[in-house]
């Protein structure tokens, strides 16, 4: 994103608009810090601008990587990866279809830069790789997972490190029974962070109604947050998990 | 595991919000997915969401919600938003009723979601739980702004903004009310609940 200086009145009404912050006000203009710009463009689509002064740069006209930055942080924005739009990824919106999460396992998603703080993608490679020692399976479909060079390090493409999101999503899975080291190891490691994440755990409800990490949480002194996101299993045709248990 | 999962606030508060999702599984069943999306927000719409939207088009506090809903694409995620646990009841009775095939979730306190899918004869097939923020909490901004802000999952709504609206409906320069939509605008999905925000900036500004 950028600000076109000649047309910029100085009115100041972008600046809070910004989620991290990046306009700032430069001898009475606005600026945009492109160094810390996720390329959301909610600046943009929020029509703030009384003289068309924001100029965005569409995601197809970006140069790799900076475009990362829009796959990642842009909703409208469609990973060439995976198709999906958002943060590219599906996750267990479509489980009872995919059957990406089945019995005896649990995803784990660690969306680093979330709530409002951003990430580079520098401190995303601690957690890939800090998920990859504890031998996680990341989810092919997700962006963040195409850009890891090696699944066995969980080391990223150099040229990405720089690059800064509003978010992004590391996305993997572990058999329950190595589910509560790898939960230990997270802990650890997000001390190295120079941001925030938000931490999803993930499981298909037993036959019993009673969720596998339930007594892994207990253990590690851990109380999920009372409002979840449920799959209601509407989706066709059904996964056939049995077939896999 | 995602956008409308981190949503911050009381027991209390969080009983007025209930976020749905759907999307088609890529690869499995997306082929001509786009119409079945779209009859799932009109099924929404017809039971009176605080907000509607597709990612890839936007939400009703930008455009039309037929001109959504006739035009979807087969690789989008729709979304809307209830404040009532009566109203996605009955969505979900209509979605049954139809067996669209379509992947849905129902976002909100578990033990309310569960008994509602109860009533209607479903049961929760899959769940993601939030475990929290972790890592430099210290970069947060304060506790009521997050309630606020968690209610777009993409960051869409700024806490600089959020924090100017405050600052506003104090001095009297708008209402708890007009600050919602304004802030709802940004959430491109539709999943910002603007009641329950217009009823946290009021109790943010000492209203």
């Amino acid at each position: 994103m950028k600000v076109d200086p000649e047309k910029c009145i100085g009115c100041e009404l972008c600046v809070p608009v910004c989620p991290v912050g990046a306009i700032l006000m430069e001898d009475d203009v606005a600026k945009v810090n492109e160094d810390e710009c996720c390329e959301c463009s909610a600046c943009y689509r929020s029509e703030i601008c009384a003289v068309d002064a924001l100029v965005e740069t569409p995601a197809k006209d970006m140069p790799w990587p900076r475009v990362i930055r829009a796959v990642l942080s842009n909703p409208r924005v469609e990973s060439p990866d995976t198709r999906v739009p958002g943060r590219g990824t599906e996750e267990v919106k479509t489980n009872e279809v995919s059957g990406r999460v089945g019995p005896g396992f649990a995803g784990l998603a660690i969306e680093l830069g979330r709530p409002g703080v951003g990430t580079r993608m520098s401190d995303v490679q601690k957690v890939t790789m800090a998920m990859a020692e504890m031998g996680a399976a990341f989810e092919a479909e997700n962006p963040v997972t195409q850009w890891i060079t090696d699944l066995k390090t969980g080391k990223l493409r150099d040229d990405i490190l720089n690059e800064k999101s509003l978010s992004a999503i590391v996305e993997c899975g572990f058999p329950i029974g190595k589910f509560k080291a790898a939960v230990e190891r997270l802990r650890e490691v997000v001390k190295q962070l120079n941001t925030v994440c938000s931490v999803v755990s993930a499981v298909k409800v037993s036959k019993d109604g009673s969720l596998a990490t339930d007594p892994i949480f207990k253990e590690l002194g851990i109380t999920p947050r009372p409002n979840s996101k449920n799959n209601v299993g509407l989706g066709r045709p059904l996964f056939k998990f049995e077939e896999v248990e | 595991m995602t956008h409308t999962l981190h949503r911050q606030g009381t027991p209390e508060s969080l009983s007025r919000d209930y976020p749905l999702v759907a999307v088609m599984a890529h690869g499995f069943n997306d082929k001509g997915g786009g119409p079945k999306l779209g009859r799932f927000l009109e099924i929404c719409w017809k039971h009176g969401p605080v907000n509607l939207g597709d990612m890839k088009q936007g939400s009703v506090f930008t455009y039309d919600a037929a001109d959504i809903y006739n035009n979807v694409s087969d690789t989008t995620i729709v979304e809307c938003c209830f404040d009532d646990l009566n109203k996605v009841e009955a969505v979900l009775r209509d979605l049954k009723e139809e067996d669209l095939g379509v992947p849905v979730v129902v976002s909100g306190l578990i033990d309310k979601v569960g008994e509602c899918c109860k009533k209607v004869g479903l049961e929760i097939h899959t769940v993601a739980q939030s475990l929290g923020v972790w890592g430099k909490t210290e970069l947060l901004p304060s506790k009521e702004v997050l309630e606020i802000t968690t209610m777009c999952g993409h960051a869409m709504v700024a806490s600089h903004l959020v924090e100017k609206m405050i600052e506003d409906i104090k001095k009297g320069k708008t209402t708890a009310e007009k600050a919602a939509k304004k802030l709802a605008k940004p959430c491109e999905c539709g999943i910002f609940n603007t009641t329950r925000a217009t009823e946290l900036l009021d109790k943010a500004a000492g209203k």
